[in-house]
């Protein structure tokens, strides 16, 4: 991968300890509907954070206001300390954001695309080469029109112009829509090699399992509030776990204990779920001699999202 | 602002619609190149006031073509009626109105101004870019008109007519359309849709039209024709003299140039439609 990893980053320079995001109280009524409710997030330099959320939670709103497409009707964000409303222009240096593969214009060349969204950016493109190589853009499709292509190729061409920049901060809504699954792993592989050279990256995404792969940190949000916010392994480590207990013989019935509900018991087989500090039922079992096997599983973030929007159960306190 | 980006930007919304520009343009040259190839297929100005007095009175008032105005105003007069038409109205007016709903209301319809609003351009920015476009879309349709009508004259030589009285014409239709593409960027700055723009802007200069055309023969309508564009764009006077009449040139310069400002202080403040 020449010139990826290793190219240095010359043209940024912002003070340190600036988180590259902040959202402050962050409140945006549009008429009587209220699309974020007082929202507070903070996310450090280099991290890569998912922004989880059914459609009308808020998570394009948060984004159009950091982008300074909306003005927020209370609070404030900013971007490496600058206002997203009332300083845009130097809160989007160097940064990079995913445009829907639909608003590309239908008359330009691929290349020619490219070279307009880099005029924009009024930054040089060193990872263009290799991004292009990576999501297998060829010279040939560049030549084409991009009323021609493929959704997904609109799609990484989008990637393309959204990256090649190298941005300090890249802002991806569904970045994988319209992907195949082999580009959905090189995208993850691009945000992996992103990650390395120090980018911020803050993706909205429907795929619990890529944001899962691909991010240290997640809030999600209902009804224009996050409901939780936390690393990854926290939200994982906090929520319950299937306890799946095989006994040598018919599988006995599991007393009342607080914090732990029986899921299903049938033959030999019973599976429980408990919270995760919950090892004195761990401790319990393993002391009995007619258990033959413990299969504990720790819950996805799919399981996790599902909770929060089937629970009535909001009170979960956030991670930071 | 950075000059490179705001010309990138120009370019772009140029060449989105070059196609139907170029079409619009050519309409408008052709429409007045016909006007003297007609009045000479007549056999000119006389020729045509000896038919034109065959007219009932009323008609003539519609046509604004009575015999003691033409009379009074000849070749020139006749040919200053291809500007007051509605066909060569309704072309310059498509050509600026479409350009100036498709650059703001229509990129942020269909979401392409998130390209460079996502990057580090201002709004303002952004809004010049699309004034530079609308004086280069001006500047071509006002020139098309009288263009047509020197290829027409030459062509056609329908009778004595001062060529050089053109010019005058010339900035007397950029001032119309520069207060027609003022008027129209305000309300795409203000849109969420390009459809809506044309909506509201035909209605206005249809407003303005029949407003300027009716008050002549419905007293009533006198007292807000100063509200009508049309009020202040004077082919006939300004073909006849050879100069565009300061004060009503200055007015729709002037016109333009505040529903412009008042577009920016619109589209700086605004939420882009989602």
């Amino acid at each position: 991968m020449p010139g990826f990893r290793h190219a240095p980053r010359t043209f940024w320079c912002y003070a340190g300890d600036v988180d590259a995001i902040v959202i402050d109280r962050l409140t945006k009524r549009f008429g009587a509907i209220t699309a974020l409710d007082a929202v507070s997030l903070h996310v450090p330099e280099g991290e890569t954070y998912g922004f989880l959320g059914p459609n009308g939670a808020g998570k394009t709103t948060a984004i159009r206001s950091l982008l300074g497409f909306v003005r927020p009707t209370s609070g404030a964000c900013q971007i490496f300390g600058h206002d997203c409303w009332t300083d845009g222009v130097r809160a989007r240096r160097g940064l990079g954001f995913l445009v829907a593969s639909s608003t590309l214009y239908p008359d330009m060349t691929g290349g020619d695309f490219l070279d307009y969204a880099a005029r924009l950016t009024q930054q040089p493109t060193p990872l263009r080469a290799t991004l292009l190589e990576r999501f297998e853009v060829g010279e040939a499709a560049l030549q084409r029109k991009v009323g021609g292509y493929s959704k997904g190729t609109k799609q990484k061409l989008a990637l393309v112009a959204c990256l090649q920049s190298d941005p300090k901060l890249v802002i991806l809504d569904e970045p994988t829509d319209g992907l195949d699954p082999l580009m959905q792993r090189a995208f993850e592989a691009v945000v992996a090699l992103l990650r390395e050279r120090g980018a911020t990256v803050f993706m909205s995404s429907h795929d619990l399992g890529e944001v899962e792969r691909v991010c240290q940190r997640v809030a999600i949000v209902r009804d224009g509030t996050v409901v939780a916010e936390a690393t990854i392994d926290d939200l994982t480590a906090r929520r319950q776990r299937m306890i799946e207990v095989t006994f040598t013989g018919q599988a006995p019935d599991w007393p009342r204990v607080p914090s732990v509900r029986l899921v299903e018991r049938g033959g030999n087989r019973l599976v429980i779920s408990a919270r995760s500090n919950s090892r004195d039922v761990l401790a319990a079992l393993a002391a009995r001699e007619d258990v033959t096997d413990i299969l504990v599983t720790r819950p996805s973030l799919e399981q996790i999202f599902h909770e929060y929007y089937t629970s009535p159960d909001d009170s979960e306190p956030t991670g930071r | 602002m950075n000059l490179e980006t705001i010309l990138a930007l120009t370019g772009r919304g140029l060449r989105t619609g070059r196609l139907s520009l170029v079409a619009l343009v050519a309409a408008i040259a052709g429409f007045t190149f016909v006007q003297p190839v007609v009045i000479a297929s007549f056999g000119g100005a006389a020729a045509l006031d000896a038919l034109i007095s065959r007219i009932p009175p009323a008609f003539q008032a519609f046509a604004r073509t009575r015999p003691e105005f033409l009379a009074m105003t000849g070749l020139p007069g006749y040919l200053s009626l291809g500007f007051t038409h509605p066909i060569y109205i309704v072309l310059s007016g498509a050509a600026v109105i479409s350009y100036a709903a498709r650059v703001l209301a229509g990129e942020m319809a269909s979401g392409a101004i998130q390209l460079p609003l996502s990057r580090p351009v201002s709004r303002p920015a952004v809004y010049l870019a699309n004034v530079l476009g609308i004086v280069v879309v001006v500047a071509l349709a006002a020139a098309a008109g009288p263009f047509g009508m020197l290829i027409g004259i030459w062509y056609a030589r329908p009778g004595e007519f001062s060529i050089s009285h053109l010019w005058p014409m010339t900035i007397l239709c950029f001032a119309l359309l520069w207060a027609i593409a003022g008027l129209s960027l305000l309300l795409s700055s203000a849109a969420n849709n390009a459809g809506q723009v044309v909506g509201w802007a035909l209605g206005l200069l249809l407003f303005s039209y029949f407003v300027d055309y009716f008050a002549g023969v419905w007293d009533p309508l006198r007292a807000i024709l100063f509200l009508s564009l049309f009020e202040y764009f004077t082919p006939t006077q300004t073909l006849v003299n050879g100069v565009a009449d300061a004060r009503s040139t200055g007015i729709l310069l002037l016109a333009g140039s505040v529903a412009l400002a008042a577009g920016l202080g619109i589209f700086t403040r605004r939420d882009l439609p989602g």
